[in-house]
């Protein structure tokens, strides 16, 4: 063997090295580089979450019509057939109605009821005693409505503080169906608030302003509901309230029946030496000081800032009763029409209301500073009415015609049929909301590379895909309350997903940065590899061709 | 002179009284009504604001002043502090090379101390970091954060975003460490806006090479305006003797000029904002973007997004209720709660061992 040869051999044994060294680096390294470096990502059910939006929404309410004069017990097929026609017919395009019906002759106790109080029937007696019974059941979504019989005298149509409607008597078939359908449809289900709910939580950003959706707050877990009295000269006056007592009285009864499903912490703080900063008219006939309507926004600024903050971060409704300086009163708000409003409040959406509240005159020899005690229920009639409103309670009040009558609400706050349409239109609200929330969080990790996401999260959109899944199920089938629960619990998952702190941890990465901490990493490691693999491949070619020769 | 002409001067004469007499006030009533019709024009309920200083050291004092100046001009107009996001990274109203301690000033003059009585900063010094600040628009925040932190933003919010520091093609520097690039405040946004956290968002910068921030732009409705064009530096006003420093930069001082004009409840439009600082003021040409905003910025008020005109609603019917006699108990939850807390022994807290 001589030395060539050996120096050859040396060389392929350097050659097969270089190569080893370089499928190393090939096979195990840039794995290994690309696992290590890899953006976690938990599996999304992408395709579900696209799928959600397509399941065609519909909810379903049970009527039971209660037949009590011959004439339609005799005709209770003809009736429940009409009506089942007439009720089918919806017009919503998101959402679908869906009523399952039935038609049934009253019983004898349904008809002692009526019979009780005369030949006039004292309509909220009637309501109570028939949610006593037995017959009727206290279930949510379940609507009882009663042919009144003919010899009572009742020329429109009642709606009780239960789930009870009273139809008046009337002699043709289908102006009855008519009569029951429309009533159904407009004033008991409130088919168009849920359509529009349901639209103005898809596309609340289109730029047509609607009244309603900008108005009430959005539906979240609890909110905070702080009162404050607003007394800007306490040396003169001192004011009292017993707020503690009157929302007890007044405010309690509403927030238990909702307290199943939302929660409200309520606050009240006493502000004093904090006025309105911009200064009344003097109207001079009437010796009094008036804000026009135009003037009313610029008066919550000033305040709003001395009313401190809460430490939770659920939505804030503030209310504020403001007692005049006693220069600037008596204080009035005056329309557009430069009418005096009887309530003496107005309302800022989202934000919560103001009332002002214009103390008695006194003698101005009196001590000072001067008594006073503000009549809550004066303020509690405003603020219970703004509440509603900002919930969105669809009030009673607005939509009552001349045909139709509502049992006043009174101390409840909120009647049954109210829960109701509110739980439907927060359900269909939240369901919109959360798929849609679903939708974007997985456009967006499409979008941007850089996001990570951890296990917690893919479980969080696991448990909001089948939460939103199980409250549709539920709709349709009529559990109301089960279906709104379902859908609470898929909107706080999802708003829980796409708020995590940890889907930001790489947002700041940038692309470009990364080729500047990898270059002088990998160029001094990189060039000896690649110039040894080059020479290698061209030894092994040269060392082939010399055999061959 | 006869009476007939006599008495044709007295009537002529009535009649332009008259005239006089009632011009202001058909002016008012027109006035009036526009106002009324205006409050339902624009989509939002409320303002926000979101006012980054990106930079520290006693030589930036002018972006601290920028920033503040801003700040003092929308609170002013009206977006209450709770609705504002301040982040300041350095405090110059303390450093020791202040002369004046405990102010801020954004002219020579001296005449408005911008640091005022009630300035809240949200977030300060070392907190002010790319990260937090976009948490801060995505709403990724800890659940340990305070409200005051947090852009509580709805579909309803209108939202100026005011950023100033040291920038340059692409990015904007936060601090000496880190620096945004316009892609992610890009993607940013549009996270935002897939989650509904704005209505209309106005981007205003106030750094060289401006544009170039809002150039990625890709979500809709924002408006944004820039000191500068790309390849170009922003430059600052004037330097006051007496600090040392630079008080401010062009284009924000000439800004600041137009909103001091401005009141409450202002016609002023946006498209007359962005005209603001011609080229012989601001020596860098303004960069102005409007394809993804959908109004005509001219037809917006300026108070859209630097102030808050909030839309009221008068409460025309309310709701009877029954006349309940309040009974106020002799020992009421609160009350009793605190005899019990009274009743316990107080004491005072260790002493913090202090060297000797």
């Amino acid at each position: 063997m001589t030395d060539e040869d050996i120096s050859e051999k040396e060389k392929d044994t350097q050659a097969y090295a270089a190569l080893g060294i370089g499928l190393i680096c090939i096979v195990v390294g840039l794995p290994l580089w690309w696992k290590a470096t890899e953006v976690y990502r938990v599996q999304l059910p992408y395709s579900d979450i696209n799928g959600l939006s397509e399941i065609p929404l519909t909810y379903t309410a049970e009527v039971q019509v209660v037949c009590f004069d011959d004439v339609w017990t005799k005709r209770i097929l003809e009736i429940s057939q009409l009506l089942q026609d007439n009720l089918s017919k919806t017009t919503g395009t998101e959402i679908k109605a869906n009523y399952r019906l039935s038609v049934r002759e009253r019983t004898t106790e349904e008809l002692d009821i009526f019979k009780q109080k005369g030949s006039v029937p004292d309509l909220p007696f009637v309501d109570d005693e028939l949610s006593k019974s037995k017959l009727v059941s206290g279930d949510r979504n379940k609507y009882y409505i009663f042919l009144v019989p003919k010899l009572f005298k009742l020329d429109y149509a009642y709606i009780g503080k239960h789930h009870n409607i009273l139809i008046r008597p009337l002699n043709d078939v289908t102006e009855l169906v008519k009569d029951i359908s429309g009533i159904v449809k407009s004033y008991v289900i409130h088919e168009d608030s849920v359509e529009k709910s349901i639209l103005n939580a898809k596309g609340a950003r289109s730029l047509k302003p609607d009244k309603e959706s900008m108005r009430s707050v959005r539906y979240n877990p609890g909110y905070d509901i702080t009162f404050t009295l607003t007394v800007p000269q306490p040396d003169i006056l001192d004011v009292r309230w017993q707020i503690e007592e009157a929302v007890t009285a007044y405010i309690e009864s509403m927030t238990n029946k909702l307290t199943e499903y939302t929660s409200f912490e309520i606050k009240s703080q006493l502000q004093y030496f904090t006025t309105f900063q911009s200064k009344p008219k003097y109207d001079e006939s009437l010796k009094e000081y008036y804000y026009q309507e135009q003037n009313l926004p610029q008066l919550i600024n000033p305040i709003e800032s001395t009313l401190g903050t809460s430490s939770s971060n659920n939505p804030e409704l503030n209310f504020i009763v403001y007692i005049p300086t006693r220069d600037k009163s008596p204080l009035y708000i005056r329309d557009k029409n430069g009418n005096k409003v009887k309530s003496n409040a107005f309302l800022s959406p989202r934000w919560g209301g103001v009332m002002i509240y214009n103390v008695p005159e006194f003698n101005s020899s009196a001590a000072l500073p001067y008594l006073v005690q503000v009549d809550m229920r004066q303020v509690m009639e405003v603020f219970v009415s703004q509440i509603r409103l900002l919930l969105n309670v669809n009030s009673a009040a607005q939509l009552g015609s001349k045909n139709v009558v509502f049992e006043p609400v009174g101390v409840a706050g909120i009647n049954d049929i109210e829960i109701d349409v509110w739980l439907r239109n927060r359900c269909a609200e939240n369901l919109a909301t959360s798929i849609n929330t679903l939708q974007s969080l997985a456009q967006l990790l499409g979008q941007i590379s850089n996001i990570v996401i951890k296990d917690d999260i893919g479980s969080e959109v696991e448990t909001a895909v089948e939460s939103i899944k199980n409250s549709q199920k539920l709709l349709q089938a009529g559990n109301l309350v089960g279906a709104f629960q379902a859908s609470k619990l898929a909107i706080i998952a999802s708003e829980k997903a796409f708020f995590d702190p940890s889907l930001l941890e790489l947002l700041y990465f940038p692309e470009d940065q990364k080729f500047a901490i990898y270059i002088p990493l990998f160029l001094p490691i990189s060039i000896p590899v690649i110039g040894s693999i080059y020479k290698a491949i061209k030894h092994l070619r040269g060392s082939n061709k010399a055999k061959k020769d | 002179m006869s009476a007939p002409m006599i008495y044709q001067k007295i009537t002529k004469m009535i009649v332009i009284l008259l005239i006089f007499l009632c011009a202001p006030w058909l002016v008012l009533s027109n006035t009036s009504e526009e106002e009324i019709g205006e409050f339902f024009k624009s989509g939002h309920t409320n303002n926000w604001a979101v006012l980054v200083d990106t930079s520290r050291f006693w030589f930036n004092y002018r972006h601290v002043a920028n920033v503040l100046s801003i700040y003092r001009s929308v609170k002013r107009l009206g977006i209450p502090d709770s609705h504002i996001i301040l982040m300041v990274a350095d405090d110059m109203a303390c450093n020791p090379r202040n002369p004046r301690p405990a102010t801020v000033f954004n002219n020579a003059n001296q005449h408005i101390n911008v640091y005022g009585d009630d300035v809240e900063v949200d977030y300060r010094g070392y907190e002010v970091t790319v990260e937090n600040f976009i948490r801060v628009l995505t709403g990724r925040l800890p659940p340990s954060t305070p409200r005051s932190k947090h852009l509580l933003s709805d579909e309803r919010s209108n939202i100026l975003v005011y950023m100033t520091g040291h920038g340059g093609d692409g990015f904007l520097k936060f601090q000496d460490a880190e620096e945004v690039s316009n892609v992610e405040l890009a993607d940013a946004f549009e996270q935002m806006w897939q989650k509904r956290r704005y209505h209309e968002l106005f981007f205003m910068v106030d750094t060289c090479q401006a544009q170039s921030m809002f150039q990625r732009f890709y979500s809709p409705n924002i408006l944004a305006v820039a000191s500068s064009h790309v390849g170009e530096d922003s430059l600052s006003h004037h330097v006051d003797p007496a600090l040392g420093v630079y008080v401010i930069d062009r284009y924000t001082f000439y800004a600041l000029e137009f909103l001091e004009k401005a009141k409450p409840g202002s016609k002023k439009t946006m498209g007359q904002f962005l005209k603001v600082c011609p080229k012989y003021q601001c020596i860098s040409t303004v960069a102005v973007r409007t394809d993804l905003f959908q109004r005509d910025p001219n037809q917006v008020l300026l108070t859209d997004f630097f102030g808050s005109v909030r839309n009221v609603e008068i409460l025309l019917n309310t709701l009877a209720l029954p006349n309940i006699t309040l009974t106020s108990d002799t020992c009421s939850k609160s009350s009793c709660g605190n005899e019990e807390v009274s009743s316990r022994s107080l004491k005072y807290a260790d002493q913090f061992p202090m060297p000797v």
